[in-house]
């Protein structure tokens, strides 16, 4: 071979090793060299996004976008073969094969178990955490470390519909309004002739069970934790919060979710068949097909201070070499830049990430089109995240049960919640 | 001149009850996707509505999907009616030292559950370097102890006559096999043939944990992406699953003619 | 099977066939090579790999620490997996023999000439194609406590709404009636072929001797299927003690734990608490099971045979 042919072939068949590598195997991260990078400088990265539909569309325009104006890295979204539902248990199983992707969407509540493994990636001191707003802040530090960007942001508040309230001829609630304005709201609301129910509740003791009580738990003083984190920080209020759900149930106000993935709560309340719910801001979309005529308002609360919960997912970042993981968190850190955060959000149904995001102008417009949006951000200011210790999807596990219990009428709010906190507190005696 | 069985009075509402999903399947892929988003959903569609089927098909990567699906299921079907024929066999009429230890070994790979098996699958698949290949799924799905199992079974009770008489002519094994026996073994092959596609054709987990990017994808992996965390395509998925089911049942409709009593008793008179 | 037409054959013990009985031990092995290589290959390590983990204190992702036979003795005093045990013992129990005999009886109804049977014969096995996901759609709309098809109906008969998924009681007894709906296909699939098997000659010869429709059933029909029956208790078996899909995809072990079965439980301890070890320990527990059931059937296999 001649040498300029020698040359020109050789760097040929490494972008093509290299174009091979990125659309392949996963196990090709790091093969090249120890750094991650491939001779010309470029770093690939696998992003596992588990975004689908118009979140797809939306990470793909901006991977698309970042990929332009940053020559050195290469992104690739081809999705990681999962959803988000699954991605954990796909992550899990590559992280025991030694096969994982650079960047996972990693849901805020599992975080903290994943973070056992030494090859998440520590990102104290990489990310603006400033701009964000505190609960996101808390969201992704596990023990005072920040070990993920945050990727979606969202707040629970109460979605009604105004047809129903106004046949039933009930006055549209307020911001400030209490659990027991909501538990006679809801009874008001309720017409079994009709098959309507005034609000609901999912029954099968998985997270979103749990996650909705949280609030009422804050807000009566207590917490899913103590301060020391060795016992249930919820034992001296909990009673109150499951004995309000069990006023909903001997009301006959409430449908109780059978089904796992709350799907159908969601779509009684489509069919016109529920006055309330509480739920998310991805729900707005599908209230706009569905022809809806809704309010939003906050949470109800016992004080009547504004209390609500958040449940940030993440972009969680794997140790596949220095190159890689600088080069990750330059991707994380664009994403949270207000320019493309916009982006996400008005495409991907996000709520703004951080609070310069929502001041752009751009995300006003976007705010005052889409009916009920400004409330679920203005949540974000009193909003309060789960602990992100990695003991807590056995307190979730147990917590829905009791919850469950409550709902389906087996057990009484104060057993169940004895058992709960027994059950919590044997968890958290084990050290971690 | 054939007269209406009573039989049909019997198969037919057995046949409609079984028939139930298949029922709800083709509605609700024809219904739009606020009809069906709705809980109590909609027992009958207000118009047909193919947004469904043009979301599925429209996807520039759906051809592939299918392709996919279809080399791996066609590769699996071949490789266990060759191999499991051939295992089954011997170990139903070949007397040989081990036999029974073997077979009862291979049976005994199946006590431990997928889900855990599935991890150190994956460690053994990442070192033959299949990983987010189709070999990923094929490889595993070559043979499985049911195949071999139920050819074993079927030749055990298949009457030993004519092989006997080829046997004593002098003829081999292999041509005993080929010959003889799977011309009388068409229900088994058949039932094999189902069966085995069935479970590449349906699986999900193992193509889940196995394959990385979307163009491998599998048909039914390629169909939970129109399952999102918060908003589910179910036009769409309901179509998708149309799409699945059907060429399996075709499939079907033309195996199950092989279930016909075989004449080969009658070899054996005199 | 000893039939009674082999005695007038020609005496098997002819030198050449006897010299040849002897080489057969090749091409035996040569048969079944390429499916021992494929399945012990492949099945080998994650057998030993689970065998190992049930040993550990280990979550996947971080570092193991050995622990003996710890996850064990925990696994024997926790109430969540007596209780796993309990329910798949009850959903085997009452699985397998009802698909097996449901099985049978359709395949036997399945298996005549009539118009359309092939029809029918593809419509039973629906079911069993549909994917699990599809029906537990179907299922959640026609059993819901509240909106569902079945209450309604329930209702009309004067009969009170039952609580089905949400009922703890009844949860466990509808899986199985889920199951066998969808998983009677199976069965009937692999007897209609074994019936293809069945002599003919020799249920004329019972006809012929004033066999009924019982007796042919009886003394013919189901002696002839008994290598299938074995085949299918067995693998009904195996698949009853290792449900997880139904489960996965109707009520994720709930309501309040109802339908945790053994293999959910040890899904959920490897992938949502993070205790693989111990999932492993409860695996072997149940791999054992398997295994003495296996012997057991084998040995009564050898008995009944007489060999």
């Amino acid at each position: 071979m001649s040498q300029h042919a020698r040359n020109l072939s050789r760097r040929d068949v490494l972008r093509a090793a290299a174009a091979v590598a990125a659309v392949g195997t996963v196990g090709a991260c790091g093969k090249n060299d120890d750094e991650g990078a491939d001779p010309n400088g470029v770093v690939t990265l696998d992003l596992w996004h588990g975004q689908v539909d118009l979140g797809k569309a939306a990470i793909d325009s901006l991977i698309a976008a970042f990929n332009q104006s940053h020559p050195k890295i290469k992104v690739v979204g081809g999705g990681g073969g999962v959803t988000a539902d699954s991605m954990l248990q796909k992550v899990t199983a590559g992280l025991a094969a030694g096969s994982y992707p650079d960047i996972a969407y990693i849901f805020g509540s599992d975080l903290a178990s994943l973070t056992k493994s030494p090859k998440v990636a520590d990102l104290t001191g990489q990310l603006k955490v400033d701009g964000y707003w505190p609960a996101v802040k808390d969201a992704v530090s596990v023990k005072g470390k920040v070990r993920a960007a945050p990727a979606l942001l969202d707040s629970l508040c109460v979605v009604y519909n105004k047809k129903l309230f106004a046949a039933a001829g009930v006055a549209p609630p307020a911001a400030g309004w209490t659990w027991d304005d909501f538990v006679a709201t809801s009874k008001q609301l309720t017409d079994p002739a009709k098959g309507v129910f005034g609000t609901g509740w999912p029954g099968v003791g998985d997270e979103d069970t749990v996650w909705r009580i949280w609030p009422m738990i804050w807000d009566l003083g207590g917490d899913v934790v103590s301060g020391d984190g060795k016992k249930a920080g919820f034992d001296a209020v909990g009673t109150k919060a499951l004995e309000t759900l069990d006023r909903l149930r001997t009301d006959k106000s409430l449908y109780v979710d059978p089904k796992p993935g709350s799907e159908q709560l969601y779509q009684v309340f489509l069919g016109g068949r529920m006055g309330m719910v509480a739920t998310g801001p991805w729900q707005l979309p599908e209230l706009k097909d569905a022809g809806l005529d809704y309010g939003v308002v906050p949470l109800p609360s016992y004080s009547g201070k504004p209390i609500t919960i958040s449940g940030p997912d993440t972009w969680t970042i794997f140790d596949n070499g220095k190159a890689k993981v600088k080069a990750a968190t330059e991707f994380v850190s664009w994403l949270a830049d207000p320019a493309q955060d916009l982006q996400w959000d008005i495409k991907g149904g996000s709520l703004p990430i951080t609070k310069a995001t929502a001041e752009m102008p751009e995300w006003k417009k976007h705010s005052a089109a889409t009916h009920g949006l400004d409330v679920f951000v203005t949540a974000l200011d009193t909003a309060k995240v789960r602990p992100t210790i990695s003991t807590y999807p056995q307190i979730s596990q147990h917590v829905g049960e009791a919850i469950a219990a409550v709902l389906l009428g087996k057990q009484s709010p104060a057993d169940a919640l004895k058992q709960a906190v027994d059950q919590c507190n044997q968890v958290l005696a084990v050290p971690s | 001149m054939r007269r209406i069985s009573g039989w049909h009075f019997v198969l037919a509402p057995l046949a409609l009850l079984f028939a139930l999903p298949l029922v709800w399947l083709l509605v609700s892929s024809v219904m739009s996707n606020a009809e069906i988003n709705r809980f109590p959903p909609a027992l009958w569609p207000h118009g047909i509505k193919l947004d469904g089927y043009r979301y599925v098909l429209g996807n520039a990567l759906f051809p592939r999907w299918f392709l996919n699906s279809l080399v791996v299921s066609a590769v699996a079907v071949t490789a266990n009616l060759v191999l499991g024929s051939l295992g089954g066999y011997a170990f139903a009429r070949i007397r040989f030292a081990g036999s029974k230890l073997v077979l009862g070994l291979m049976l005994a790979t199946m006590v431990v559950p997928f889900q855990l098996t599935m991890i150190p699958t994956f460690l053994v698949m990442k070192q033959l370097g299949l990983i987010d290949t189709l070999g990923a799924l094929i490889v595993p799905s070559l043979v499985t102890p049911l195949s071999v199992f139920l050819f074993r079974q079927f030749f055990v009770s298949l009457p030993r006559e004519l092989e006997e008489a080829a046997w004593l002519d002098g003829c081999g094994r292999l041509r005993i096999l080929v010959s003889i026996v799977l011309p009388l073994a068409r229900p088994a092959l058949s039932t094999v043939a189902v069966l085995t596609f069935l479970a590449t054709w349906n699986d999900l987990t193992w193509p889940l944990i196995a394959i990385n990017s979307d163009s491998t994808y599998t048909l039914q992996l390629g169909l939970t992406t129109f399952q999102g965390q918060h908003h589910t395509q179910w036009s769409a998925v309901m179509a998708g699953n149309v799409i699945t089911v059907l060429p399996v049942l075709l499939g079907f409709l033309l195996a199950q003619k092989a279930f016909i009593r075989s004449l080969a008793s009658t070899g054996l008179k005199g | 099977m000893a039939s009674v037409v082999g005695t007038f054959t020609v005496d098997p013990r002819s030198r050449a066939a006897k010299r040849r009985a002897r080489g057969e031990g090749a091409t035996g092995w040569a048969f079944v090579s390429p499916s021992v290589v494929l399945i012990l290959g492949l099945g080998v390590v994650p057998v030993v790999w689970s065998l190992l983990l049930s040993f550990q204190v280990n979550d996947l992702v971080s570092p193991s620490q050995w622990v003996g036979l710890a996850n064990y003795q925990a696994l024997v005093k926790d109430p969540a997996f007596g209780s796993a045990v309990a329910h798949t013992l009850i959903y085997t129990a009452l699985y397998v023999p009802l698909s097996v005999v449901a099985g049978l009886a359709i395949a036997i109804a399945l298996d005549r000439k009539i118009a359309l049977i092939g029809l029918y014969r593809t419509l039973v096995f629906v079911p069993f194609v549909v994917s699990a996901a599809a029906q537990g759609v179907l299922f959640s709309f026609v059993l819901d406590p509240e909106f569902g098809v079945a209450n309604s109906l329930l209702l009309k008969v004067g009969l009170p709404a039952q609580g089905f998924f949400s009922d703890p009681g009844q949860a466990l007894y509808l899986l199985v009636a889920i199951s066998l709906w969808s998983g009677t296909g199976f069965c009937v699939i692999v007897y209609l072929a074994g019936l293809q098997g069945v002599s003919t000659d020799l249920v004329e010869a019972a006809r012929i001797d004033g066999a009924g429709r019982w007796g042919v059933l009886r003394h013919v029909t189901l002696p002839a299927l008994t290598p299938v029956t074995i085949f299918l208790l067995l693998f009904q078996t195996i698949n009853a003690l290792q449900v997880f899909d139904l489960v996965f995809v109707t009520t994720k072990g709930g309501p309040l734990g109802s339908t945790t079965v053994i293999v959910y439980f040890i899904w959920e301890k490897a992938f949502k608490t993070f205790t693989a070890g111990y999932s492993a320990a409860a695996a072997y527990t149940l791999a054992v099971a398997l295994l003495v059931i296996g012997v057991a059937l084998q040995l009564y296999r050898k008995r009944v045979a007489g060999r």
